[in-house]
């Protein structure tokens, strides 16, 4: 694939607006004449296509016999073919005809090249281009140039950067590191509480999923993240009893939630694999921000539901620490204010604390159980029950609790609480559970609040209301203002009781009070008052995030709002933010290519934007390596994995992933899991084929795939023990390798109910083999496959169409590649037979066998042109047998990707020609990505 | 999806403010105020209407539709029957691009937007609410029915719960003030940079320069009129949006209408399209499941229309109840209904067969004297209601779109 013989460097020196040479009309006139206008011609033309009209014509637009007749699909198989130098020929000359389409010179660069670039500038991790709204539309990559900068994504832009910004450079200075241990759980909905139990010195769990099929999650109490940021949370767990293979510990994250046994979606932060019955400590990392909480789902195959479980995962304890900093303090002060000297102040914490020690990342357990704690109070009750002290209320967990006297004898009312605050903090209220799990005596029905400097005189009470009772969420008691006094009483004046008896009881009670003064954090800020400091701040900043050496003049502007917020606050890393910010928003950032000092950085910024979705790093400015080894060091560096999944999720159309939910009647066992395992696996293999240069045919087939144990379940390979992703070699008949049979590609061709041969045909020609499609003709009636009882089958349903002319002329060549798929369900599960969807009793209530019974056998057979094929093995041989339409499709993606416009049909010969040879997968990328930044009309100044 | 925690004022997804030059007009609307406002919706059901079960079957005669039949206040509406845009009478599902703006061929590969008709609204009478306009959409899937003056999608708003915060929710004022004013700066900058780019760069420069002051212009009036609402108090409006999460589909249509209704009686806003968009895989209504999109490629199959029918059934019992709140809320000296044009229609025709002639289209409320059931002539194209509505906002621009001449669909 050395070879870029002359005449291919001519064609792509072409790509600008000479006209190149092309063969004689007259000549391809001829070939027209030989080869197509024996059905392409008069009234009555195959396809509705008069070619003799069309040809006569000055300009047309002829992409589309263009790639019919680059593709080999015209003329057809039982027609003459000509030489591949007269295909040359008239490729050459239709590529001339073409009109002159000049692709917009600018774009605005995506949500996720807008985030990656600044998440490097700053050395952060956050993932915030979800809450940018998608503007790709309806076309195939982020970068198509046709998509325009709106107001609606300026204004997002403006407000992603405040965000990141002040996550990595925080005013009110950042939350010291904690650490805190929790091993009690969150009470949950009583149906599920019989799969845990108590457990050595922890829980021992068994797999259960709720009635509407979500995976069902306990919650962890006394978890509270203090700020937006990255945590360690280690585990640790064990594999209890005999189940074949690992267990599974999945990590959750959500809002909590009870009284519900239709449980929503939580966040899937990570999963842990456990093998072994030994305890051991297991860390993930995660983003969490305040009001999440951590939840654990735990999965085996073969203990679904058991009930005070044997065996499952025991879980001893939970260990959380964060939110994490790189070092302390963070490196990115150093890379973006550089040697100025930092002061690091802590904040409020002479009011909270007394420790004095400045190193935030102190790994000590420090974590105060409840606000009271915090604010330095303290409560007493009006009586208790031995084992139901007043301390229960304060454990962090509800189902634990404080009892007013029974026994002996009855404790009689006003039952009350007191709660003491000796450093007259600010309350604004309380907070309050019910014991949980119990038969309810006790829990408060009415109560009124009182308050006192002495403890002796109360008043009249400052508010009164009503609770909840059988809720096992906190219910706030908000006060009319807040309360500074030291005294607050909660007096029980109403509570349920089984026997009319006079009692309380309470789960959990905490003081509401501001969070901020609770927390300690830690200012860091910069003493210089010198204004050229603040230049140089902003100068190094916007050369890096323009890829440009700058002049005084141009910066300018940017110097001038930095130092507006300087005089005005004196806040030195303030006023570099707002420089920062107008960088970040500006014309030179948002729009690319922006404006480079010289071509040798325009090329290197475009070749980061596409390879990393960012901004070149200081390594790669300073390069001095060819074009194509700077293309070779960002495609080794691991960043490059996010053109990876740019790729599977805009060209395989993952990004369509999350919106097709697999029935739970039909595929019971699609869970979590494969949610997240199905598209890692896609992207390592998309990743493994581009880094170790395998030939383009094993996006097609191969054997070896990238599998854990519940991927490989899945797609029933013994053998694969945990759940982390590794290579895995098939057997000879295993009806896997290649994208087509994967699971995530099979999912995103349905609906997830039923499969379709159209669509997952569509999908094949469009995305791998690049055959135009064209919408079916008005006349026609379509329909889509839909089994239901009493249905013929899929196949009979669709070959109907077949037998009408018009619909056969495309469809033929569409469906076959779907046949062939139907063994795979809509989730990529092998199958023999349909299934078919059985009615559910009341309302429906997950269940591992489904509501299905098998329907007809599936019959994969096809023909396509004049090849017959007999299932999947057959079908792949088939096309592999035409791997350069493959090889030149993959090219034409990437350089759409790549360049954000289709090639035009001279680029398109450029590609084929590139694509004429033994072709890899890693010098396809290397040779678009060569020829594309050669010719970058980028410009110095 | 995560949620943006925002300190500052432009929120995502957010349609918001445009008008500035109205910020004058302001005064001179308040004293008008005693007569209501006058408000519409636009509502774009992406799928289409089963149409032998949306048109009545006897001419003139509602109680002959299905689907109609069952609406209140049949006396305040008017189903219009041969509408199309041209140069779209068979399109693929691109065709709900160009629904409120008429632009031809939607799918081919250069297609260019245009502005959509409740954008020119808000042009003309956006400026008096906080929110020029609202845009809702179903899904997150980034466009819906409003397109700006560049043709550039407006992201709809399609978390319930963020629309209610936007609308009703309490903001942290001086945080905003603040925001609002950096943001100036920072807008200040820019233009200073172009300025300068403008004298010195390369032509491709200029051409840039040229795109993005005129989206940052669109920003600075946002800004603007950002900080002229900071004065007045958001409405207090409790939050009973339903939680329902066994029919998610059915509830998100139904918030999303008392949103827009909470929206008009509290003049927050004038304008609001709803795009009830689809995606592959399966709703769930009372009585059906599927993929919408499969069931509405029924192929004249009568298992599949059943299905289709009661997934239709489920949207048009959320207008109805929707029509039934306006009329039953006082506004001025009549109800909002009367204040409020309805709009209900779709980009198909027939979605089973791709074909966009003959579009399910109704008109609701509005003050308009509504004729029941109005059959046309011959094929007329849907930007001549679209001008006609236009008018009858007392927003005069001559023509719009494919619209051909004021062939008056309604008499004034």
């Amino acid at each position: 694939m050395r070879f870029l013989s002359l005449a291919l460097s001519l064609y792509f020196l072409c790509w600008g607006t000479w006209a190149q040479p092309y063969p004689h009309a007259a000549q391809t006139n001829e070939l027209f004449t030989k080869y197509c206008l024996g059905c392409h011609e008069g009234p009555d033309a195959e396809g509705n296509l008069d070619l003799s009209e069309l040809l006569a014509r000055e300009q047309f637009d002829n992409t589309l016999i263009f790639e019919n007749v680059a593709t080999e699909k015209m003329p057809p198989a039982e027609a003459d073919a000509p030489a591949p130098a007269e295909r040359e020929k008239i490729l050459k000359w239709l590529a001339n005809q073409q009109p002159a389409s000049i692709p917009r010179p600018f774009r605005r660069i995506s949500r996720y090249e807008f985030v990656h670039s600044i998440n490097d500038l700053l050395g952060t991790e956050l993932d915030l281009a979800f809450g940018i709204p998608e503007d790709r539309g309806t076309n195939t990559f982020d970068s198509n140039r046709r998509i325009q900068l709106s107001p609606d994504m300026l204004g997002s832009y403006f407000a992603v950067a405040d965000e990141m910004l002040e996550h990595a450079l925080p005013q009110m200075g950042f939350v010291k590191e904690q650490t805190w241990v929790t091993d009690k759980l969150l009470d949950s909905h009583e149906t599920y509480n019989i799969y845990v139990k108590d457990y050595k010195e922890g829980t021992l769990f068994s797999w259960t999923r709720a009635n509407n099929g979500n995976s069902y999650s306990f919650f962890y109490d006394n978890f509270n993240p203090p700020a937006a940021g990255w945590y360690e949370l280690t585990f640790e767990s064990a594999k209890v009893g005999d189940l074949n293979g690992d267990a599974s510990l999945q990590v959750h994250a959500g809002k909590y939630y009870y009284a519900d046994d239709r449980p929503q979606p939580q966040r899937l932060l990570d999963v842990i694999s456990l093998g072994s019955d030994e305890l051991e400590s297991q860390t993930i990392r995660a983003f969490l921000r305040p009001g999440e909480n951590v939840s654990v789902h735990c999965f085996h195959k073969d203990n679904f539901r058991e009930k005070a479980p044997k065996r499952g995962v025991y879980i001893r304890r939970l260990t959380a620490r964060g939110p994490l900093q790189d070092t302390w303090p963070p490196r990115r002060y150093k890379s973006l204010f550089g040697d100025l000297p930092l002061s690091i102040k802590p904040q409020n914490a002479a009011q909270v604390s007394s420790e004095t020690e400045t190193n935030a990342s102190s790994t000590q357990a420090l974590r105060y159980r409840s606000n009271l704690e915090k604010i330095g109070g303290s409560i007493s009750v009006s009586s208790f029950q031995p084992g139901m002290e007043k301390e229960n209320m304060l454990d962090g967990s509800n189902r634990t609790f404080w009892h007013t006297r029974f026994e002996p004898t009855l404790a009689k009312p006003p039952h009350f609480i007191v709660i003491k605050n000796p450093n007259r903090f600010e309350i604004t209220g309380l907070s309050y559970a019910t014991w949980t799990g119990g038969n309810g005596n006790g829990q408060v029905e009415k109560f009124e609040v009182y308050t006192s400097e002495n403890g002796v005189e109360w008043g009249t009470p400052i508010c009164t209301g009503e609770l909840e009772t059988r809720l096992a969420n906190e219910q706030p008691i908000s006060f009319p203002e807040p309360i500074a006094a030291r005294f607050i009483k909660l007096v029980a004046t109403e509570s349920f009781s089984l026997d009319g008896r006079s009692l309380a009881s309470i789960g959990k009670l905490d003081v509401i009070a501001s969070i901020d003064v609770n927390l300690t954090k830690k200012l860091v800020a910069i003493e210089s008052r010198n204004s050229e400091d603040l230049r140089q701040v902003v100068k190094r900043f916007a050369e890096r995030a323009f890829s440009s050496n700058l002049t005084v003049s141009e910066l300018q502007p940017y110097f001038d709002v930095a130092e507006r917020v300087f005089q005005r606050d004196g806040d030195f890393i303030e006023a570099a933010k707002a420089g920062f910010k107008a960088v970040m928003c500006s014309h030179r950032f948002l729009l690319a290519p922006g404006e480079h000092s010289s071509r040798e950085l325009a090329k290197k910024a475009a070749l980061i934007r596409i390879l990393w979705l960012s901004v070149p790093d200081e390594q790669l400015i300073a390069s001095d390596l060819s074009l194509r080894g700077q293309i070779e060091l960002a495609l080794a560096d691991e960043r490059s994995n996010r053109m990876v999944r740019s790729l599977c999720e805009q060209w395989l159309n993952l990004r369509a992933w999350k919106t097709i939910a697999p029935s739970l009647k039909l595929y019971p066992l699609y869970d979590d899991l494969l949610e997240h395992y199905l598209p890692l696996e896609t992207t390592a293999y998309l990743a493994y084929l581009i880094r170790e240069n395998r030939p383009v045919g094993e996006l097609i087939d191969s054997d070896y795939s990238f599998l854990n144990q519940r991927l490989a379940d899945h797609y029933g390979i013994e053998g694969i023990v945990g759940q982390h992703l590794r290579r895995v070699q098939f057997e000879m008949d295993t009806p896997r390798g290649g994208l087509l049979t994967m699971g995530s590609v099979m999912k995103v061709t349905t609906d997830g109910f039923q499969t379709s041969p159209i669509l997952r045909g569509a999908w094949i020609s469009k995305n791998i083999l690049g055959t135009p499609l064209s919408p079916p003709p008005d006349s026609v009636q379509a329909i889509e496959p839909e089994m239901s009882a009493g249905s013929t089958s899929v196949r009979e349903q669709i070959e109907l169409p077949q037998e009408s002319q018009t619909c056969n002329a495309c469809h033929k060549s569409i469906d076959p590649y779907g046949f062939a798929l139907e063994n795979y369900d809509a989730t990529g599960r092998w199958r023999n037979n349909y299934q078919q969807k059985l009615p559910h009793k009341n309302t429906f209530k997950y269940r591992p066998r489904g509501y299905f019974r098998l329907a007809g056998e599936v019959d994969s057979a096809g023909v396509v042109g004049d090849q017959e094929f007999a299932d999947i093995h057959g079908l792949k041989r088939l096309l592999l047998t035409n791997d350069r339409k493959v090889a030149y499709n993959f090219a034409k993606k990437f350089f759409e990707y790549a360049n954000g416009y289709e090639p035009s049909l001279t680029q398109r010969i450029g590609l084929l020609e590139m694509t004429s040879g033994e072709c890899r997968m890693r010098d396809i990328v290397i040779n678009v990505l060569e020829h594309s930044l050669e010719n970058l009309a980028g410009r110095g100044r | 999806m995560r949620r943006i925690d925002r300190r500052n004022l432009l929120h995502f997804g957010a349609a918001l403010p445009l008008a500035l030059h109205s910020l004058a007009n302001r005064s001179e609307a308040r004293s008008n105020s005693i007569k209501a406002p006058k408000r519409i919706i636009f509502i774009c059901n992406s799928l289409g209407f089963y149409r032998p079960n949306f048109f009545p079957t006897e001419r003139g005669n509602l109680e002959s539709s299905k689907y109609l039949s069952g609406l209140a206040n049949r006396e305040k509406l008017t189903v219009f029957q041969n509408l199309f845009h041209p140069g779209m009478e068979t399109s693929n599902h691109d065709s709900e691009k160009s629904y409120l703006t008429g632009a031809a061929k939607p799918e081919a590969p250069n297609f260019a937007n245009t502005i959509s008709v409740d954008q020119i609204l808000a042009k003309h009478i956006g400026g008096d609410t906080r929110f020029p306009f609202l845009s809702f959409s179903i899904y997150d899937r980034g466009w819906g029915c409003s397109w700006n003056d560049q043709g550039v999608a407006i992201p709809p708003m399609h978390d319930t719960n963020q629309i209610f915060n936007k609308l009703f929710g309490e903001e942290d004022l001086s945080a905003k003030r603040r925001q609002i004013r950096n943001d100036q700066k920072i807008v200040d900058c820019l233009h200073h940079d172009m300025r300068r780019l403008e004298d010195h760069g390369t032509r491709e420069a200029k051409a840039k320069i040229a795109t993005y002051r005129k989206v940052i212009g669109e920003l600075e009036k946002r800004l603007a009129h950002e900080a002229f609402w900071l004065k007045t108090q958001k409405p207090n409006i409790p939050n009973t949006l339903s939680r329902d999460s066994e029919f998610a589909f059915s509830t998100k249509v139904s918030n999303l209408l008392q949103l827009a209704k909470l929206a008009f009686q509290t003049d927050s806003t004038r304008i609001i399209t709803l795009s009830l968009d689809w995606i592959y895989g399966a709703i769930q209504v009372p009585g059906a499941t599927g993929g919408w999109h499969t069931l509405s490629h029924h192929g004249g199959r009568p298992e599949v229309i059943d299905k289709l029918t009661r997934i239709e059934m489920d949207i048009i019992k959320h207008l109805n109840q929707f029509l039934i709140t306006l009329a039953e809320t006082p506004d001025g000296n009549g109800t909002l209904l009367d204040h409020t044009t309805v709009v209900v229609g779709s980009n198909f025709g027939d979605s089973s067969n791709h074909t966009c002639n003959n579009l399910p289209t109704f008109v609701a409320g509005g003050g308009m004297r509504h004729h029941a059931h109005r059959v046309l002539d011959k094929p007329t194209p849907l930007c001549n209601l679209w001008l006609d509505l236009l008018q009858c906002h007392d927003v005069d621009i001559g023509k719009f779109g494919s619209s051909d001449e004021n062939s008056k669909l309604f008499p004034v």
